[in-house]
């Protein structure tokens, strides 16, 4: 990243190493952290004594703020966003947030609407129903 | 925001824990890289670090010198946390003081909400204090609320970060 002060995750700028990585949706990571705790659980009596703090805090929040519990659904929420050319950062937070409207999803991730991108509102909404299909067959 | 790294890191094994048998070396390396990640908590860079996900390779053994000890470089990939400036996040409000508010939000800690950032609300000073806006929607203890972060500091001696973050934007407050 060329300067600290410059962050901004409204135009996603966030810097090259980031807009590569790959970003995971709080109902993902609750299933990856939900599968470490039960392998820790077979192995010992005690499970919540072997993690770090950073974990277990992390699992708690996860485990809160998930909108998709079935990893059926948590599967098709990143394969239905993933088929609108969307940076990671802006599906993680679509699929975090879940908006309800189009005018929501712009305030939550104000880059879709910046310069050079093709999205018409009609693009955000059919995204939007889409997701809300999931979450009402889950 | 969650993210899926990949880390180089370099694993070193006592001498007298080498073993000719791939299987058991390999078992060290992967117990010596869970100990060494265990106490890693976080960086400036990457953010907090939840859990090693993968090894994704083990490179060769180089012999250290004077302790006969083995320096294995490896790659593994891990999930971490890292909070952004102009993120839209939710978190848990955990103390309501006099001039704003502190929430919890993954492993971050420390975010603060300041009043001046949110200028619709009220403090009212009870024994359980709130803040409440003309419209009656109210921020205590426990509420869940949605915010944007405007500013991120990094604690070097801590190793933790902590965040500033703002109620002023559309579709931004608490939520039901």
């Amino acid at each position: 990243m060329s300067g600290e002060e410059e962050e901004n995750a409204a135009e996603l700028k966030i810097g090259d190493e980031f807009l590569k990585a790959k970003c995971l949706m709080n109902c993902e990571v609750a299933l990856i952290l939900e599968h470490k705790y039960e392998q820790l659980q077979q192995m010992s009596d005690d499970p919540m004594n072997q993690v770090s703090q950073v974990f277990e805090k992390s699992l708690q929040y996860v485990k809160r703020f998930s909108r998709y519990k079935n990893p059926d659904a948590v599967r098709q929420v990143r394969e239905i966003l993933s088929r609108y050319q969307l940076a990671e950062f802006e599906l993680c937070v679509l699929g975090n947030l879940c908006p309800e409207t189009v005018e929501e999803a712009i305030a939550m991730v104000p880059s879709i609407k910046s310069k050079g991108r093709a999205y018409d509102d009609e693009a955000i909404e059919k995204m939007l129903n889409d997701l809300s299909l999931i979450k009402k067959f889950e | 925001m969650f993210l899926k790294v990949q880390c180089p890191w370099n694993v070193i094994i006592p001498a007298e824990n080498l073993d000719a048998n791939e299987l058991m070396l390999q078992k060290s390396i992967i117990t010596r890289l869970l100990e060494d990640f265990a106490g890693k908590r976080a960086t400036k860079e990457l953010g907090y670090f939840l859990a090693i996900t993968t090894l994704d390779s083990i490179g060769e053994g180089k012999v250290r010198q004077n302790t006969g000890d083995v320096l294995f470089p490896v790659v593994y990939s891990a999930i971490t946390f890292k909070i952004f400036r102009g993120e839209v996040l939710e978190g848990v409000v955990h103390k309501v003081l006099k001039h704003g508010v502190f929430l919890r939000c993954g492993p971050v800690e420390h975010i603060y909400l300041s009043s001046v950032k949110m200028p619709d609300y009220r403090h009212l000073p009870a024994e359980n204090p709130v803040f409440l806006s003309d419209k009656m929607s109210k921020i205590e203890k426990d509420v869940v609320v949605r915010f944007i972060v405007i500013g991120t500091k990094w604690l070097e001696a801590e190793r933790e970060f902590q965040a500033l973050v703002s109620l002023e934007g559309d579709y931004l407050g608490p939520v039901s």
